[in-house]
C-alpha cells in the first residue's frame, strides 16, 4: 500500500521509502524538477511547495508524512500554461537571472500575495527571508512584486 | 559597403525569452535530467589535506550492491593545467587537499555508489599539511609539489620555485630612485584577505554517454571549449573524440570557468556503456570550490607632497591551494588592478602563486581585481592621510587618462576615470561630516576601480531561415547573464533588420559552433557580439547582392528594415526578406554567414613584464563606487546606508539587463566585504560547510543599488560595448573599508568586515597589520630578482 498525494490535482501513489523527502520523490519519482535542490538543507527557499495550501520547503518533510495530503508544486501554479499574477511581473520586470531560485520566490510570493494582496515593501521583503537568491541582489525583485495590482496583470 | 545599420537600432530592454519556462519550472538544468535512465556516480575523496596513500582496497566496494564500475588515475592518468599541468584527476600516491577525488564510483542509485565509496579500504600514511601561505613559505617547509620542476609547462616565461607555482613581475622605472628622494613620503601598508565561495544554485554536475567511439557530455559550465580540451587531455584522447553540449546554467560567477566534474562522468560513461550523471552535493560544492583566493598583499608608495606618485612596489600572495589553476592567469591581473587606476612614476610588482594543502582556488567574478581594487584604494586613503590632501583630489590628480602610461606601459586611449568620479560627485553631492543621531559612527567613501575585458576567441554562424527569421549558432552560454537571449539577439536582429524574437539562438554544442573561450571576464558581449556582427555582415553582403537585382537598385542604396530589404528612404518600396531568401535558395543555396572574432593583443613596454599571459589590457573598464554606511561601534554591526555606481559600459545595449547585474554584482561585493567568511581548519577543511555557515546575503541585507551608465569610453568591442557583467562587485570591498576607515578613524586592512573584525579596527588593531614573510625589499620576495 503507498502513499497517496494528490500532486497538482492530480492523485498519485508514491510506493518507495516512506523517509524520502517530498523533495526527492518530486523529481526522481514524479520527474517535477521544478522544485530545485541547491541546498537540500532547509536555507535556501528554492524547493518551496504548497501543502494544502501552506507553504513549506519540501527538502525537509518526508513522504510518508503526507498521506492524503495536496501538494501543489511551482508546475502547478500556472493555470492553462497563463502566469500567474507574480510569475507575470517576473516576467515583465525581466528580474530573473539564472532563475533557479524563482520557482520558491514565485510561490512564496504567490501565498503572500493571497493573503495581503497590497504588501508594503518591508513585508515583501520580511516574506522572502527565507528564500536566498545569489544572482539578483533581490531589489528588483521586489520592485516586479510592488507592481503587482491587486487580482491584475502589472502596471510597468 | 557603405550601408551600415544605426547602432542604436540594437540597444533595447529586450525582456529575456527563458524567463517564462524558469519562473514556470519547465527548464531542464544539467541537474534536472536523468532519472532512473541514468547511473549515478560519486567521488571517493580524501578526508585529510596531506598522506602519501600506502594502499587502496576496491574489492568490497566492487562487489556491493548496484555498483557498475570504479575509476582511479590508472583510468585517466592526464595532468593538465593553466601555465603548468601539474593538476591530476584523481590523486595517485599523494594526497595534497582535504576533498581530492581519489575514486569515482558508478552505481544503479546514488546512495548506492555512496555505499560503495564508504567501502572502500585506504590505507594512508598523513603528512603535515600547509595550511597557510606563511606554512608554504617558511624555510625548510616541504614542498606540496616535490617533483614541481618536472611539470610540463604550458605558457613560458615565469619563474617558479618550490612552493611557488608561478611568479609574475612588472619593473618599469627606477623605483629606487624614487624611494630615495628627499621629496617623497613613503607610504607602507599590508593587507589581507579571505576565500569567497561562489554558490551557484546549480552545483557543479555533468552527465555523459559515450557513443560512436566518442564522449558526449552534457555539463553545467561557462566553457565548453575547455572542458572538451581537458577531458581529452586527461583521458589521453584527441580533442575531437569528445562533444560538449551545455543547456541553461543556474549561475556560474565563475566557478564554473574550470573543467570539473565532466572527466569522471566521461571515464565511467565509457566504462560503463552507460549514460552517467554526477554532481556535487552542496556540501560538496562547498568544501570544494574554485574560491576567490585569499590574499596578502604589502605596498609601499614613494609620493610628493603634491601628490604624485613617484615610485610605487607591490608584493602579492595568492594562494593557489594544492593546484595552480586560475591563480596562475590571474597573477598576469596584478599589474592592472594594483598597477592600475593611477600614473605611477615607478613600478615593481610582484604576484606570487602559492601551494599550499588547501582545495584550490579558481576564478570568481573580477577575480583577483576585487581584492587589489580593495588593497589599493585602501592605500591610496592612507597616502591621502599622510600627505593630508582630500581623497577625491588626489584621484582626481592621480586618475590615469589619455596618453597617460598603465602598469606596463600600454597607453591609455581615453579620459575615463575623472570624468567619472566627476559624475559621481557632481550627482551624489561632496563629502560631508555627518553624526547619526544614534551614535553609530557614519563614514562614507569614493572609489575608483580598474579591470578589464578578457577578450580572445569567438566563432559564430548565422543561418538564414526561409521564413525570415536567422539561427545564430555559437558556444556561448547561458548562465543567468542574460547576453544569450539579450545582447546577442539583439545585434543580430539590428544588422538584419528583423526582431530580435526571430533571432534563435542555438544553445552551446562544440560539434555545432567554433571555438569559443568561454562565458567569463565579461567577454560574451563583445567576443561573441563581434563574431556574431560579422556573421551578419557577410548574411547582408549576400542579402543586397540578390535584392539588388531583383529590386534593379545599386546594393549601397539598400538597406534591412522590418523584415524587409527596402530602397533606403523609401519605406515599402522593397520587398520582404523571405522573397530575397527565397531567389537566393533558388540561385545558390541557403544564405548563412561566418564570423570570427579575437584581439591579437595591445602593446605594452617590451621587456617590462614577466610571466605574464597578456602584456597589456585589450579593453580596460572602469568603476566608481560611492558608499555611505553607519558603524556601530558596540556591536561591529555595519549598515550600508547607500551605495551609488558609476559604470563605465562603452555602449549599453540593454540598460535594464546591467541594472540587473549592478544590483546583484554590488549585492555578491557586499556580502564579501561583510560577512561571507571562510575560515581553514587544521584539517586543511573549510569550516563553513552549507548556507547555514557560510552566510551569502539575504534579503535583508540588502538596499536598492543607485547607478549611473558612463557610456562612450573607447571599446574595441563591437558598437564600442564593454562586458557589463563583471565588473559591478568590483570595487565593492574598497568602497566598504575605506567608509569604515572613514568612520571609525581607523586603518582598515582586512576583509570580510564582520562584526568582531570590526570591533577589531576600532582598537586600531588592523593598522598593525604585517607579514614578515613579505619583506619592505621588494626584490628578497621574488624568484627572478633575488
Amino acid at each position: 500500500m503507498g502513499i497517496r498525494l494528490k500532486i497538482n490535482d492530480e492523485i498519485h501513489e508514491f510506493h518507495g521509502d516512506p523517509r524520502t523527502s517530498l523533495l526527492n520523490t518530486l523529481r526522481d519519482t514524479f520527474r517535477l524538477t521544478g522544485s530545485k535542490t541547491p541546498c537540500t538543507e532547509g536555507f535556501c527557499g528554492a524547493c518551496t511547495v504548497f501543502i494544502d495550501g501552506e507553504p513549506a520547503v519540501a527538502c525537509l518533510i518526508a513522504v510518508g508524512t503526507l498521506e492524503g495530503k495536496k501538494i501543489t508544486t511551482i508546475e502547478g501554479v500556472a493555470t492553462d500554461g497563463q502566469l500567474n499574477p507574480v510569475q507575470q511581473a517576473f516576467e515583465d520586470h525581466d528580474v530573473v537571472q539564472c532563475g533557479m531560485c524563482f520557482p520558491g520566490m514565485v510561490m512564496t510570493i504567490t501565498h503572500l500575495m493571497k493573503n495581503n494582496p497590497k504588501p508594503t515593501r518591508d513585508e515583501v521583503k520580511s516574506a522572502m527571508t527565507g528564500n536566498i537568491c545569489r544572482c539578483t541582489g533581490y531589489e528588483r525583485i521586489v520592485d516586479a512584486v510592488m507592481s503587482v495590482q491587486a487580482g491584475g496583470r502589472v502596471a510597468q | 559597403m557603405n550601408n551600415h545599420f544605426d547602432p542604436k537600432d540594437i540597444v533595447m530592454d529586450l525582456p529575456r525569452r527563458d524567463a517564462r519556462d524558469k519562473l514556470l519550472g519547465r527548464t531542464k538544468y544539467t541537474i534536472d535530467t536523468g532519472g532512473s535512465d541514468v547511473l549515478h556516480a560519486v567521488l571517493l575523496r580524501a578526508e585529510v589535506p596531506s598522506a602519501d596513500i600506502k594502499s587502496i582496497n576496491f574489492d568490497k566496494a566492487r562487489s556491493m550492491p548496484g555498483v557498475k564500475a570504479i575509476a582511479t588515475y590508472e583510468d585517466a592518468p592526464g595532468l593538465h593545467g593553466l601555465g603548468i599541468a601539474d593538476t591530476p584527476i584523481f590523486a595517485h600516491d599523494v594526497i595534497r587537499y582535504h576533498g581530492e577525488p581519489i575514486a569515482a564510483i558508478a552505481a544503479t542509485t546514488v546512495e548506492q555508489a555512496q555505499a560503495a565509496a564508504r567501502a572502500v579500504e585506504i590505507e594512508l600514511v598523513e603528512q603535515d599539511a600547509l595550511i597557510t601561505m606563511a606554512d608554504a613559505l617558511a624555510d625548510g617547509a616541504k614542498l606540496v609539489h616535490p617533483n614541481w620542476s618536472d611539470y610540463q609547462i604550458l605558457f613560458e616565461g615565469a619563474e617558479r620555485k618550490g612552493n611557488i607555482a608561478w611568479e609574475a613581475t612588472v619593473v618599469r622605472g627606477d623605483t629606487d630612485e624614487a624611494f630615495a628622494r628627499d621629496d617623497v613620503e613613503i607610504i607602507e601598508g599590508c593587507y589581507s584577505v579571505g576565500r569567497q565561495s561562489h554558490v551557484p544554485f546549480e552545483p557543479r554536475v555533468a552527465v555523459a554517454s559515450y557513443e560512436d567511439g566518442r564522449f558526449h557530455i552534457q555539463t553545467s559550465t561557462q566553457v565548453p571549449w575547455t572542458v572538451r580540451h581537458v577531458v581529452a587531455t586527461v583521458l589521453g584522447v584527441s580533442d575531437s573524440k569528445v562533444r560538449v553540449t551545455v543547456p541553461a546554467v543556474g549561475g556560474g560567477f565563475g566557478l564554473k570557468f574550470d573543467c570539473s566534474l565532466e572527466p569522471y562522468a566521461a571515464v565511467l560513461a565509457k566504462k560503463t556503456g552507460q549514460t552517467v550523471s554526477i554532481a556535487n552535493t552542496r556540501k560538496e560544492e562547498q568544501m570544494t570550490c574554485l574560491c576567490r583566493e585569499n590574499a596578502e598583499i604589502r605596498i609601499r608608495s614613494a609620493v610628493t607632497k603634491d601628490g604624485e606618485i613617484v615610485g610605487r612596489e607591490a608584493t602579492v600572495l595568492m594562494d593557489a591551494g594544492a593546484y595552480g589553476g586560475e591563480q596562475v592567469f590571474l597573477s598576469t591581473m596584478t599589474a592592472h588592478t594594483l598597477g592600475g587606476n593611477y600614473k605611477l612614476g615607478s613600478i615593481k610588482l610582484s604576484s606570487l602563486v602559492v601551494y599550499t594543502n588547501t582545495p584550490p582556488n579558481g576564478a570568481f567574478r573580477a577575480c583577483n581585481g576585487v581584492y587589489n581594487t580593495f588593497a589599493l584604494e585602501r592605500h591610496t586613503d592612507e597616502i591621502c592621510k599622510k600627505i593630508g590632501m582630500d581623497p577625491i583630489e588626489f584621484r582626481k590628480r592621480n586618475v590615469v587618462g589619455k596618453d597617460d602610461l598603465g602598469a606596463t606601459g600600454q597607453v591609455f586611449e581615453g579620459d575615463v576615470i575623472g570624468p567619472m568620479l566627476d559624475k559621481a560627485i557632481d550627482k551624489y553631492g561632496p563629502h560631508e561630516e555627518k553624526t547619526l543621531p544614534d551614535g553609530r559612527l557614519y563614514g562614507r567613501s569614493t572609489t575608483v576601480g580598474t579591470w578589464f575585458i578578457f577578450v580572445g576567441p569567438s566563432a559564430a554562424t548565422v543561418n538564414l531561415n526561409s521564413d525570415g527569421s536567422a539561427t545564430l549558432v555559437t558556444s556561448g552560454v547561458e548562465i543567468g547573464q542574460g547576453t544569450m537571449v539579450q545582447a546577442l539577439p539583439q545585434i543580430v536582429a539590428a544588422s538584419l533588420g528583423i526582431h530580435p524574437d526571430e533571432v534563435i539562438v542555438k544553445s552551446a554544442d562544440t560539434d555545432a559552433s567554433g571555438k569559443d573561450l568561454g562565458v567569463g571576464g565579461g567577454r560574451t558581449t563583445v567576443s561573441i557580439g563581434a563574431a556574431s556582427a560579422a556573421a551578419c555582415e557577410e548574411v547582408r553582403d549576400k542579402l543586397f547582392s540578390m535584392a539588388s537585382q531583383i529590386l534593379q537598385t545599386k546594393a549601397e542604396d539598400l538597406v534591412l528594415k522590418n523584415g524587409r530589404v527596402e530602397i533606403q528612404g523609401k519605406p515599402g518600396s522593397g520587398t520582404s526578406l523571405q522573397t530575397v531568401i527565397a531567389q537566393c535558395e533558388a540561385e545558390f543555396g541557403p544564405v548563412s554567414g561566418s564570423g570570427s572574432f579575437t584581439n591579437p593583443g595591445i602593446p605594452a613596454m617590451p621587456g617590462c613584464a614577466a610571466g605574464h599571459f597578456i602584456d597589456a589590457i585589450d579593453i580596460p573598464v572602469h568603476a566608481v563606487h560611492d558608499c555611505e554606511l553607519a558603524v556601530d561601534p558596540d556591536t561591529g554591526h555595519i549598515e550600508i546606508l547607500s551605495y551609488r555606481v558609476v559604470q563605465d559600459v562603452g555602449r549599453a545595449l540593454n540598460p535594464r539587463a546591467i541594472h540587473s547585474q549592478i544590483q546583484g554584482g554590488v549585492v555578491q561585493g557586499l556580502g564579501y566585504a561583510l560577512h561571507e567568511e571562510i575560515t581553514i581548519n587544521e584539517q586543511g577543511a573549510f569550516d563553513q560547510q552549507g548556507f547555514e555557515a557560510y552566510r551569502v546575503p539575504g534579503v535583508l541585507d540588502v538596499l536598492p543599488v543607485e547607478f549611473e551608465l558612463h557610456e562612450g569610453a573607447p571599446s574595441c568591442g563591437p558598437f564600442g560595448v564593454k562586458g557589463a557583467g563583471e565588473i559591478p562587485i568590483l570595487n565593492v570591498g574598497a568602497a566598504v573599508a575605506c567608509a569604515v576607515a572613514n568612520a571609525t578613524g581607523e586603518q582598515v586592512s582586512h576583509l570580510p568586515l564582520t562584526p568582531p573584525k570590526v570591533l577589531n579596527v576600532i582598537d586600531g588593531e588592523q593598522g598593525k597589520l604585517d607579514f614578515p614573510y613579505i619583506s619592505s625589499d621588494w626584490k628578497s620576495n621574488t624568484v627572478r630578482f633575488s
